[in-house]
């Protein structure tokens, strides 16, 4: 167990150390130049180059890579040019808005998909199961922003709900109902395509689980059904959950943004078009890098929680 | 004990032990339904294909006799802002869906799956490294770095979007058709035609192929799926096609702004998308689930 | 009710509905077992015994499955009745042990636990109890170290092993009828006998009647007292093992054991097979099933199937029209 969990630990350091590289370059390759942009009117090639020494873009790429690598090891990731706050303070703005509309719709889809893939399972074929299933492909098939402008349009607009709109976010401190309410449309969208890949994974490993001989002897043992369905059935499949959940939540720290756009919500998705549009390019490095070492943590920790419950997956 | 009595009939056999067991899904046949699917993809690519000559109006004319009208004789879905008949900006902006769609598949596939392929077939060096490099961009998120460059990369074009969600699509479809060809180059009938002879490219082409290709299809489907959802996403950052130019996702981006005085732009365009989508899912899963030898009939 | 009798199992019959038709696994299956008795029930693979098995605990699938047919466990009807009514008895009066320890153990489970789960539901011990109750079970059954291997996965212990813990499992909870269902076929050799003689000592000890079913009739032929013999779903001989063993009347009887081969052949001796194969269960004919491979078929076996008849020793049953000679008959002669 201890040199499983070594291995992943120095594959995770591999891979943050390859990303940070990346998220580096990538910013650099791209065309445009911060230079023109900082000075706006007052542009001119004397300008630009006091200006490039002035924030130390004429030294190498290297150069410039190992000096930022090593401030962001000491939490420094740098002053952005364009609004002059530092990297570091918008991304902690910025960030517990995503964690907290990700921690809601992941609560609610769990606690709606566990219970009905369950009762799926268990008669399977049946109606509710058929209409289930119906249901998780039709949501499936309609992508998240729709969603958000068509419930924007009904509840907001046609039914003229309070707080729930455009640009309506407050934080949790400030006002915690009016929050709850303003990150409800978020959560509940990115909660539906959760809970769309939670119930159809979960209810194809449990079918499948239910059909292993390991449960007909539990059921000869005379223990009930709902025993069997949580105790016996529920853990091995729940590996394949936990597999999805990992995938799933990586995938929306980084791509739920586009519904954070929608609404305004300043969450870190948001923080991130506006500097794309703005060409600040220290605070996109900055984001990139915070988002992907992110999205590897949740794997990681997913493959570790895995290994918790399936420990035949460290033995092999 | 008579070695006879092990040499039952397979099928008996197999047909007695799967019904010792609850096995409720039976082996799909594609069904009705399929076809319906197919048949509305296919009214898709030909109203995209044959836009000019169907009798569809210009999508870029303005009458102004008809702002942010309701559906009616003159405009079958009505118009938007601009006067617009949405009917026909649907029908031309399915061009932009169904190109994207198809044509980052088309790199996706093209490069990722005979990598993918030979990688998993080859095993060695080869692997090791290419498969290396892949996942190092698959631990990058790709939709940030789709945003980034085509933000920068002006101006935008449909063939610069394509090239863009194309290669950034490689990674993933390289590690999909790997895995499924290690599944399968790990079976015992492919080692045992290496060990009769036949030529790495005859297991590739009798062998390997046509177990891939049920496979490959279903996620060739998926993805054109998730490309077409990706353009209506990076429609609403504002970087897909150029307006006036229509698209799917650039339409209902557009009616955001409207969304109280007309309902009509952010319906039918999301309806047309949502039912391609539909169609498309449901023909990616039937496909995999068709060919799932595993699965046992009942 | 003849108290006597631990099982009496009356035309049993057992449907599958699959997509290619109906698939009668196990057709009019009759007979009864006696208290402290072991009875093994012989058949090829194919030839329904497991089926059989599981119907008669009531353990077959919930759908796509018809029974008809009476079984009564210790007066109890298993048959018609809903899931939970059969519950009452699973586990305490009747208990099965499964032919895969690997696959009949839950691999993410604890040995201990599966072990407790039985006695704190079924019997509702506390905690404690139970885990003392399951370690001394884990001692009965021979496991070394029973307070180590507690807490062990399945994965971790040998086939032998893993078995062993199959078997205190379904005994935790005392139960009367043991239906084991090739106990030993998936283990080996060396360790086949070990778990015979287990399940031998075990039924002193608990007073159980055990229900052997297996395709190997060296195993039967030591340790049962009856035996039925099947065929493609019904029963063609049913007697005592001797009976069956030096008296039989039904031809496939002769060909299964013919068949085995025999330690004490001399080297090279050509494996005896029956000739043909089993029938196709979807598409059974109106005569005896045997009949296509059958040296002794007449046309009334092609085209009738024969019913169970007395021979002369009571207990002793066949179905064959043209049966062997007996061989009381020639000796009395």
């Amino acid at each position: 167990m201890l040199k499983y969990v070594i291995r992943r630990l120095v594959m995770l350091i591999g891979i943050i150390f390859v990303i940070s590289v990346g998220s580096f370059y990538l910013i650099h390759l791209l065309p445009g130049d911060p230079a023109a942009v900082i000075l706006g009117t007052g542009d001119s090639p004397s300008n630009r180059a006091k200006l490039y020494k002035l924030l130390g873009l004429n030294k190498s790429i290297f150069d410039q890579y190992f000096i930022w690598i090593r401030n962001v090891v000491r939490g420094n990731l740098g002053i952005s040019f364009i609004s002059q706050t530092s990297v570091a303070s918008t991304i902690r703005a910025a960030l517990p808005i995503d964690l907290e509309i990700m921690g809601l719709s992941q609560i609610v889809a769990f606690a709606v998909a566990i219970p009905l893939a369950m009762r799926s399972a268990r008669k399977p074929d049946g109606l509710v199961d058929r209409l289930l299933g119906a249901t998780s492909f039709t949501l499936l098939s309609i992508p998240p922003f729709i969603i958000i402008v068509l419930l924007v349009l009904f509840i907001s607009i046609k039914m003229g709900v309070p707080n729930i709109g455009v640009a309506s976010y407050v934080s949790f401190g400030t006002d915690w109902i009016v929050n709850l309410e303003s990150l409800a449309l978020p959560a509940f969208t990115l909660a539906i395509g959760s809970f769309v890949v939670y119930y159809r994974v979960l209810r194809s490993d449990m079918i499948a689980t239910l059909q292993e001989e390991f449960i007909t002897m539990a059921r000869s043992k005379g223990i009930s059904q709902r025993r069997i369905m949580w105790r016996h059935a529920f853990r091995p499949s729940s590996v394949a959950l936990l597999g999805a959940a990992g995938v799933n939540i990586g995938g929306l720290l980084a791509g739920g943004f586009v519904v954070q756009y929608l609404l305004a919500i300043p969450g870190l998705g948001y923080t991130l078009i506006a500097a794309i549009n703005d060409s600040d390019y220290l605070l996109v490095q900055g984001i990139v890098l915070v988002v992907s070492v992110g999205v590897v943590l949740i794997n990681f920790f997913f493959d570790f929680v895995i290994n918790i419950v399936d420990p035949r997956i460290s033995r092999e | 004990m008579s070695e006879f009595i092990q040499e039952t009939e397979m099928a008996q056999e197999a047909l007695l032990e799967a019904s010792m067991v609850e096995r409720p899904e039976k082996n799909q046949p594609l069904g009705p339904m399929f076809w319906i699917c197919v048949g509305w993809l296919a009214l898709n690519i030909i109203g995209a294909i044959f836009a000019n000559v169907l009798p569809v109006q210009n999508p870029l004319n303005q009458d102004y006799n008809f702002i942010n009208s309701g559906p009616s004789l003159h405009h079958i879905f009505g118009t938007d802002d601009l006067g617009r008949d949405i009917f026909a900006r649907i029908v031309y902006g399915s061009r932009v869906s169904i190109a994207v769609g198809a044509g980052s598949m088309l790199i996706g596939f093209g490069i990722g799956a005979p990598l993918g392929m030979l990688a998993a077939y080859r095993r060695g060096r080869f692997d090791t490294f290419v498969t290396t490099v892949m996942y190092v961009f698959l631990a990058f998120p790709a939709i940030i770095a789709v945003i980034a460059v085509l933000s920068f990369w002006t101006p935008r074009s449909m063939f610069k979007i394509i090239v863009v969600i194309g290669f950034a699509s490689v990674p993933l479809v390289y590690r999909v058709i790997r895995t499924a060809t290690l599944a399968i180059a790990t079976k015992d009938y492919v080692i045992a035609a290496k060990v009769q002879g036949a030529t790495d490219r005859r297991i590739l082409m009798k062998e390997l192929l046509p177990n891939i290709a049920p496979i490959g299809i279903s996620f060739l489907l998926i993805g054109v799926a998730t490309v077409v959802t990706l353009e209506g996403a990076l429609a609403f950052l504002g970087l897909s096609v150029n307006p006036p130019t229509p698209s799917w996702g650039n339409m209902i981006n557009e009616s955001r702004t409207i969304l109280a005085e007309n309902p009509w732009l952010v319906l039918f365009p999301s309806l047309a998308l949502c039912l391609f989508l539909l169609c498309l899912n449901f023909i990616g899963d039937r496909v995999r689930s068709h060919f799932d030898v595993t699965e046992v009939k009942l | 009710m003849n108290p006597d009798k631990l099982l009496v199992v009356k035309d049993l019959a057992t449907t599958f509905n699959t997509s290619a038709g109906p698939l009668p696994a196990v057709g009019g299956v009759s007979f009864d077992l006696n208290k402290n008795e072991t009875l093994g029930i012989v058949g090829e693979s194919g030839s329904g015994k497991t089926v059989l098995a599981r119907t008669i605990m009531g353990l077959q699938p919930r759908t796509n499955v018809a029974v008809t047919g009476s079984v009564l466990l210790n007066g109890h009807e298993m048959v018609g009745v809903s899931e939970a009514e059969k519950r009452k008895y699973w586990g305490t009066e009747v208990a099965m042990v499964f032919q895969d320890p690997m696959t009949s153990l839950n691999p993410v489970m604890r040995i201990g636990k599966q072990i407790d789960e039985t006695l704190r539901v079924r019997l509702g011990m506390s905690k404690d109890a139970a885990k003392a109750r399951a370690i001394e079970l884990l001692e009965l059954v021979g496991i070394p170290s029973p307070t180590q291997r507690y807490g062990a996965f399945p994965g971790q212990l040998s086939g032998g092993m893993r078995q062993r813990v199959v078997i205190a499992t379904a005994l935790a909870c005392s139960p009367k009828l043991l239906m084991a269902d090739e106990p030993t076929t998936g283990l080996d050799v060396t360790i086949q006998a070990q778990i015979l003689n287990l399940l031998e000592d075990l039924k002193e000890q608990f007073h159980m009647s055990v229900v052997l079913i297996t395709h190997d009739l060296g195993v039967v032929a030591t340790r049962t007292s009856r035996i039925v013999v099947m065929y493609a779903g019904r029963v063609v001989e049913i007697g005592t093992t001797r009976e069956v063993f030096t008296n039989h009347r039904m031809p496939y009887t002769r060909a299964l054991l013919e068949s085995s081969p025999k330690v004490s052949n001399p080297s090279h001796t050509r494996l005896v097979t029956i000739p043909g194969r089993p029938p196709n269960l979807l598409k059974l004919s109106l005569g005896c099933s045997f009949a296509p491979r059958c040296a002794y078929a007449t046309n009334q076996c092609h085209q009738q199937r024969p019913e169970l008849q007395s021979a002369e020793e009571p207990g002793h049953s066949f179905a064959c029209w043209n049966p062997l000679p007996s061989k009381r008959e020639a000796a009395t002669r």
